[in-house]
């Protein structure tokens, strides 16, 4: 199982909430010592496509894996299998 | 930067323990507390102002001061409880499940299914685009959308909070029956105007996915504390709006003299509901703020429909909402948007003035 994980989108247009999650995701990654991608898409386009109604959203290397709330850095955590 | 770790552990405890007694008696506890706090709010307060500062409410500075701590607590306590419970219904709707029951309806009923399911699924205004694309690109008629689009920030707990606590139920139901009314009435006339061809075109050639995933929680625990991030979310995003409206509305009942208002917004001014819209329109302010001032602006001369319509054109239409949604609306589609929304403001307005 190739479970190296190597893009991470945060979907949002913009909002405070969004920027909050970028904020949580970004600073998982870091602790964690994560090497994978992690952009803030705002791109309307994408986040249709990605099938998401409900922004902030998250989605690791295309599939999208939380939506319409912040998420804690715990639950961050456990989506990028960090122990 | 790190999250505290004694608050993540007691996280994970709760995520993976079912409801276990210590979750059934901290909620227990917590509904106590709420009910002592509400039914000792008013000899409290009265005992403050009256008592401890010494303040005639007769007095300009004692009826502002009894008017806000009466009022602010009072508030903020329903806020808390009503923002919990409508976090634990909503997480049992999300977009996705919305946009299915929608997307099998017809269009007269799907206007009205829109408009009750805008007040109880999750939104937040800058998901309004996204929202829209995956509604009309997967088979919910452009009129039912906009029902939704309507009636989701319009028809808003904090809102009907707000009037409940300082106008009473009656306001409060006339404002959710009308503003559900506006919302089905004005997607029927966008369906019935046939504004396809206005959405930009590249809206539709979106390939849009529809494994969004499930965000929501399924089990109690984890609706419980979607409850409690609601609360944490909204009533920590406007409680300043909430005491700062407040205290407007305590200075208005203080010192602006009685029947201020009532040549301007009163009812003897047959232009007074369509200058309130007008200039509710392009301003911007959540129902926290609004509604404190037009209540104390009521007591002041102001005519019912005429603060109703106003409040209705603050809170449903706004500047920043319709420049977010020219991202997928062009201009003909959005001045219509706004003409029959506000035709439909207008109508409540005038209605209530002339039933109250």
């Amino acid at each position: 199982m190739d479970a190296v994980i190597r893009k991470i989108e945060v979907l949002g247009p913009g909002c405070s909430r969004c920027q909050e999650t970028y904020r949580v995701v970004r600073h998982t990654v870091e602790s964690a010592g994560l090497s994978c991608e992690v952009t803030k898409v705002e791109s309307y386009q994408r986040i249709a496509e990605l099938g998401v109604m409900a922004t902030p959203a998250i989605a690791i290397d295309g599939g999208v894996v939380l939506a319409g709330r912040v998420p804690k850095t715990d639950e961050v955590r456990s989506l990028l299998g960090v122990a | 930067m790190s999250a505290p770790p004694v608050a993540g552990s007691a996280l994970r405890s709760a995520t993976s323990s079912g409801f276990s007694g210590r979750h059934v008696a901290a909620l227990g506890g917590a509904l106590a507390a709420w009910v002592a706090a509400y039914l000792a709010l008013e000899p409290a307060t009265r005992w403050l102002t009256a008592r401890a500062l010494g303040l005639d409410p007769g007095t300009h500075l004692g009826s502002a001061v009894a008017f806000f701590t009466l009022e602010a607590p009072k508030v903020l306590l329903l806020l808390t409880a009503v923002v919990f419970l409508v976090g634990i219904v909503r997480s049992f709707f999300t977009p996705d499940r919305t946009r299915r029951i929608l997307a099998g309806t017809r269009e007269s009923v799907g206007n009205v299914l829109a408009a009750l399911l805008g007040v109880v699924t999750p939104f937040c205004s800058c998901s309004a685009v996204p929202l829209f694309i995956g509604f009309v690109t997967t088979g919910v008629p452009l009129g039912v959308t906009f029902s939704f689009l309507v009636s989701a920030p319009m028809v808003n707990e904090v809102a009907l909070v707000l009037l409940f606590s300082l106008f009473g139920w009656k306001v409060a139901a006339a404002y959710m029956v009308t503003g559900l009314a506006i919302a089905i009435a004005s997607g029927w006339a966008i369906g019935r105007l046939r504004m396809e061809p206005h959405v930009e075109p590249w809206v539709y050639d979106v390939k849009a996915g529809t494994a969004a995933a499930n965000a929501n929680p399924t089990d109690w625990p984890g609706r419980v504390r979607y409850g409690l991030d609601a609360v944490r979310d909204i009533v920590g995003k406007v409680w300043p709006y909430v005491l700062g409206g407040i205290a407007v509305g305590a200075a208005i009942h203080g010192w602006v003299p009685t029947n201020f208002m009532a040549s301007f917004m009163g009812k003897g001014a047959w232009w007074g509901v369509p200058l309130a819209v007008a200039i509710g329109i392009p301003m911007y302010s959540n129902a926290a703020g609004i509604i404190p001032i037009v209540e104390a602006l009521l007591g002041k001369g102001a005519a019912l429909g005429t603060a109703l319509a106003f409040m209705m054109a603050v809170i449903g239409l706004s500047l920043p909402e319709t420049v977010i949604l020219r991202k997928v609306l062009r201009p003909p589609l959005i001045a219509t948007f706004i003409g029959v929304v506000g035709a439909g403001i207008l109508v409540v307005g005038f209605l209530f003035n002339a039933l109250f």
